[in-house]
């Protein structure tokens, strides 16, 4: 992985940086954050550089910061309430709209953002655990907006797609896998305590009433009480992201305090 | 206050925090990321690292010195300990002038 790391960035950068940099990956637990960093330096080593010695007067940069992370992490709460109160009121998807649609991607989107800048410290710890919060989502993503597609394409969320399966359920696949991304992540998250232990919490909770407000949508439980999940999930599983999202943006607050607190 | 080490542009936070970590003495690149975050106890990424650190050098703000084992230290030029400690009395000036308006006394 650290030679196709290396190989993304120009011939020139690698022949002056190329030894030490891979000396940096060797020593470092790369976790997804780490990987995305390198891929955006890369980036911005075409866009910067374009041959050492030449200055550049390139200003903008790319790179991946817990304060992407947080903001990713509020935006997507945001996206995962819209998304689950118009799934809710849309009764399981009898009348899929455009609108829902838009959130269900807007979610996605930024929680795998959100998955990527706020998992550095995670990784250092607790790499594979990490790795899966990121990897599982991000396979279910690209599942799951298979199935929106097709329900957008097709205009029928229920009709037969593959081997029976409708839409609405690839669908639904790509939703579980981001609520199991969620959890775990929340639970590396709890283990490394490199963010609020208050939100991991909320979001590992908000994540489980997602996965008991499917199974008693789906007729499993009694109509009166299914109605609790529902409503604990539309409301704990977006807190506990809009919460994760916070308290990484106050950590980079408490940072940014740190460095002026050091040059008084 | 002053614009935060001219011409870095996204990089100037970064590279502050990178002449900070270098200010006591010679570092290569993995000591200056953990010395960084242990710092502020935010993440920087290996990408952004260097994407800094040639900026710096380009500039003349730090040098390289002879690798030992392919991990290469960086030290701090005469140049670059003008502009961070200039940069550093800005920041406190500016930090200072906060708190006044807060009516909170530095420190």
């Amino acid at each position: 992985m650290i030679t196709l790391l290396l190989r993304l960035y120009p011939a020139l950068w690698r022949a002056r940086y190329g030894d030490e940099f891979a000396a940096v990956l060797e020593e470092r637990t790369l976790g997804p954050f780490d990987v995305a960093d390198v891929l955006l330096g890369a980036l911005d080593a075409h866009l910067h550089l374009r041959g050492l010695g030449a200055a550049s007067e390139h200003r903008k940069g790319f790179a991946m910061s817990l304060k992407i992370g947080g903001y990713a992490a509020i935006a997507g709460g945001i996206f995962w309430l819209l998304a689950l109160a118009g799934n809710a009121i849309n009764d399981g998807g009898e009348s899929f709209s455009p609108w829902l649609g838009y959130a269900i991607v807007g979610a996605t989107v930024m929680t795998l953002v959100a998955l990527i800048g706020l998992s550095a410290f995670q990784a250092r710890s607790h790499p594979a655990l990490t790795w899966a919060a990121f990897a599982i989502p991000a396979i279910g993503a690209v599942v799951g907006l298979f199935g929106y597609a097709a329900i957008v394409a097709t205009g029928d969320s229920d009709t037969t797609l593959i081997a029976g399966i409708s839409p609405w359920m690839i669908g639904s696949i790509g939703l579980l896998t981001m609520v199991l991304g969620s959890t775990l992540f929340a639970v590396a998250t709890w283990r490394a305590r490199s963010l609020s232990r208050t939100a991991s919490g909320l979001l590992a909770v908000g994540a489980l009433l997602v996965v008991l407000a499917l199974f008693g949508a789906s007729g499993a439980l009694p109509s009166p009480i299914a109605i609790v999940p529902i409503v604990g999930a539309i409301l704990a599983f977006p807190a506990g992201w809009i919460a994760m999202g916070v308290s990484a943006l106050r950590v980079d607050r408490v940072g940014a305090a740190r460095l002026e607190g050091a040059a008084s | 206050m002053t614009s935060p080490i001219p011409e870095l542009g996204r990089f100037a936070e970064p590279a502050l925090l990178i002449l900070v970590s270098l200010s006591d003495g010679p570092k290569h690149g993995y000591a200056i990321m953990t010395d960084v975050e242990a710092g502020t106890g935010r993440p920087m990424g290996p990408g952004t690292l260097y994407a800094a650190l040639a900026r710096l050098e380009e500039r003349g703000l730090i040098e390289a010195l002879r690798p030992v084992d392919r991990r290469r230290p960086y030290r701090l030029t005469a140049v670059g300990a003008g502009v961070l400690a200039e940069q550093l009395r800005d920041l406190a000036a500016f930090a200072e002038l906060g708190l006044k308006r807060l009516g909170r006394s530095p420190g």
